[in-house]
């Protein structure tokens, strides 16, 4: 166990880690800051610099600029009341609120400090968690993989904002466009119409590029230029917030495990957390009438859970291969071209990688609180970049990343294609989330569902009679029988229906 | 560019036919309980529910909810031609642009270009849009190229590094 930390921290000491981590650290801030421009597409562009890096390299700049993206789109929601990253939204009203009541300082500082503690929260979490469930895991056979698979599908439908037969859609979208290619039980060219560079399938990298970054590129042609920042000084970013953990502690550690929970659940990420929790806050508090008039307690919960998530969202990707949000999903394609294919073995085979990246997110968190205030300071500069400078060189990062990731013209093709389909769901309320968890698992789910028939010679039973593969296919057949019942109900009783609040 | 459900609904039921009439069609494996043929039969169908449930309002009730965003930085966009949506279509035309031109012009000119069209349309001025033309291609190739050895398409115009 020592001896796996003293070589983990060997693997992180090097100046190659220590420069990626900073720039990528930089990077996030920066993208994470300018509206429009989310986490995710931040990880995404980051995808084809990490090919020329060691493994922990490529996964420190990931961790470090995943974490930055999702703090620092606190920081135009507080002073613009236009969230930088989809994961401020739930509370950029409340911290534009109290800048306009002169307290810019607080909730700022309040995004820096609980994201800070919310991101160590999560890491704690990772672990603690992943090692024990790689025991159970060790035991899994290819008909639990496919209930956990199915699982994880289920789950991004659950918690999508949106309308839940839209998000089966969107991910039976995604399960089609893994069907593409030579890459299925038989061998044979699926759904390729001819084309040769349709055998190798969609490759999902390029896929993510295009509907987080090309749809965000089609969204600003149309949308309005976003106002430019009023210059101004700030005070002391951290004071006051000590009194605040104190007084809040409650909020905060209950922020924390709600963004471990949606974190781990497939799918869901830090920006459905940041919702849960600032309305679970709002619920709960002593005092809700004050909430949306300039209140810290929900950026305290909402800001602790975000973060918290970003981490916690790696625990389903390191044991399964099933990602735990969008940013996740693009680090399990990481994982896979750095030969750290995910699974249960890779806590005993490789444990100081493991150790090493449990280090790497504290140190990124860590480092979080100096650099995210610096980056406070100098964000009225920053914010100043117009969008028609910004949006060109995304677009020019799309074209050569893609096409970088296999020396082939075809993935900028799949970008731009990805990019119309991602802008046309994003338009019509379809959860692009959904369809990207589809992409990345549909294999996964076939070849568990095809092998685990010919284990069984086309019986069913055994995919329920093992007994963890009865309880996972249980929750499975009751995460797809859930919103069928509410619906029904809810189609039943219209009346108090309408007056009651559902959660979800 | 939000159309009617019940559009989207049935672009997605003809969409799982399709899918389904695919996948029925290819071989199956002999000696085998399932081919590759299952996996789309199954999604087709799926797909195709999902499309009728959506062309029928089923599940819209959910939808409600996403209204409250807090989206609304900045006025509300002048009212403008029926052809301005269109201009959405700007980035991925672009970028196919790239895809047929780079390997004949090569990656600056193309870049350029690239550059030069989106700046404008998103509303640079000449001043801006120039020297941003000329230095971002130059950047990303000195990245791309130099520091992580990607093989961008030479072209009319080589680098002298």
């Amino acid at each position: 166990m020592l001896n796996t930390l003293i070589q983990a921290f060997n693997l992180i000491t090097t100046w190659e880690v220590i420069i990626a981590m900073l720039a990528a650290s930089v990077y996030g801030l920066v993208i994470g800051s300018l509206p429009g421009l989310s986490a995710t597409m931040a990880t995404a562009l980051l995808v084809p610099v990490t090919f020329y890096l060691s493994p922990i390299a490529a996964i420190a700049t990931i961790v470090a600029a995943s974490s930055m993206a999702i703090f620092s789109g606190d920081i135009p929601g507080a002073l613009l009341r236009i969230p930088g990253t989809p994961a401020s939204a739930a509370y950029a009203d409340e911290a534009y609120a109290m800048t306009r009541k002169g307290e810019a300082e607080l909730a700022l500082g309040a995004g820096v400090w609980f994201s800070a503690v919310g991101g160590i929260a999560g890491t704690l979490s990772l672990m603690i968690l992943a090692p024990p469930l790689a025991e159970i895991a060790l035991s899994f056979s290819t008909f639990e993989y496919f209930w956990l698979a199915l699982l994880g599908l289920m789950c991004a439908t659950l918690v999508a904002r949106s309308s839940p037969v839209k998000a089966i859609a969107g991910m039976f979208l995604g399960l089609l466009v893994s069907c593409i290619g030579i890459e299925n039980p038989g061998g044979v060219p699926r759904f390729t119409f001819g084309v040769t560079d349709l055998l190798g399938g969609i490759e999902p990298i390029p896929a993510l590029v295009g509907v987080f970054a090309v749809a965000q590129v089609m969204r600003a042609m149309l949308t309005p230029e976003p106002p430019p920042i009023p210059r101004r000084k700030f005070g002391s970013i951290l004071a006051g917030q000590w009194t605040l953990t104190k007084k809040y502690q409650w909020q905060m550690t209950r922020g924390n495990i709600i963004g471990i929970i949606i974190g781990v659940l497939p799918g869901a990420g830090a920006d459905m957390a940041a919702w849960v929790s600032y309305a679970m806050s709002k619920r709960f508090s002593k005092e809700p009438e004050k909430f949306g008039t300039g209140h810290v307690e929900g950026l305290v919960e909402a800001g602790a859970s975000n973060n918290a998530s970003v981490a916690s969202g790696w625990v389903p990707s390191l044991l399964f291969g099933i990602p735990g949000d969008t940013i996740a999903a693009i680090a399990i394609g990481v994982l896979y071209m750095k030969g750290l294919n995910p699974g249960p073995t890779l806590f005993t085979e490789k444990a100081s990688s493991m150790y090493a990246i449990y280090l790497l997110f504290i140190i990124a968190n860590i480092m979080m609180i100096p650099l995210g205030i610096v980056m406070i300071r100098l964000a009225s500069y920053v914010l100043r970049a117009p969008r028609s400078t910004v949006m060109p060189v995304i677009m020019l990062c799309c074209a050569v990343g893609s096409f970088a990731i296999g020396n082939n013209l075809f993935g900028v093709v799949t970008v731009a294609a990805f990019g119309v389909i991602g802008y046309v769901m994003e338009a019509n309320g379809y959860p692009v989330a959904a369809m990207v968890l589809g992409i990345v698992m549909g294999t996964m789910v076939e070849q568990a569902f095809v092998t685990s028939l010919i284990k069984s010679d086309g019986s069913i039973l055994p995919f329920f009679d093992r007994p963890i593969s009865a309880i996972l296919a249980s929750m499975a057949i009751g995460a797809f029988i859930w919103p069928v019942a509410v619906w029904l109900w809810r189609r039943l009783k219209p009346r108090t229906a309408a007056a009651a609040t559902t959660p979800r | 560019m939000r159309l009617p459900d019940r559009v989207t609904g049935l672009f997605l039921v003809g969409l799982g036919a399709a899918a389904a009439f695919g996948g029925w069609r290819l071989p199956p494996v002999p000696g085998q309980p399932v081919g590759p043929n299952v996996f789309p039969l199954v999604i087709g169908i799926g797909l195709l529910l999902c499309g009728l449930a959506i062309a029928f309002g089923i599940g819209h009730s959910f939808e409600e909810e996403e209204e409250i965003v807090p989206y609304e930085g900045g006025e509300a966009p002048a009212p403008r031609g029926k052809l301005y949506g269109l201009r959405a279509l700007l980035p991925p035309a672009l970028l196919l642009l790239y895809v047929f031109v780079a390997d004949r012009l090569g990656f600056i000119l193309t870049a350029a270009l690239i550059v030069y069209v989106t700046a404008t349309a998103l509303g640079a001025r000449w001043k801006l849009a120039l020297p941003l033309t000329v230095l971002a291609p130059i950047a990303i190739h000195l990245i791309f190229s130099k520091l992580l050895r990607v093989p961008l398409p030479i072209g009319l115009l080589p680098m002298p590094w």
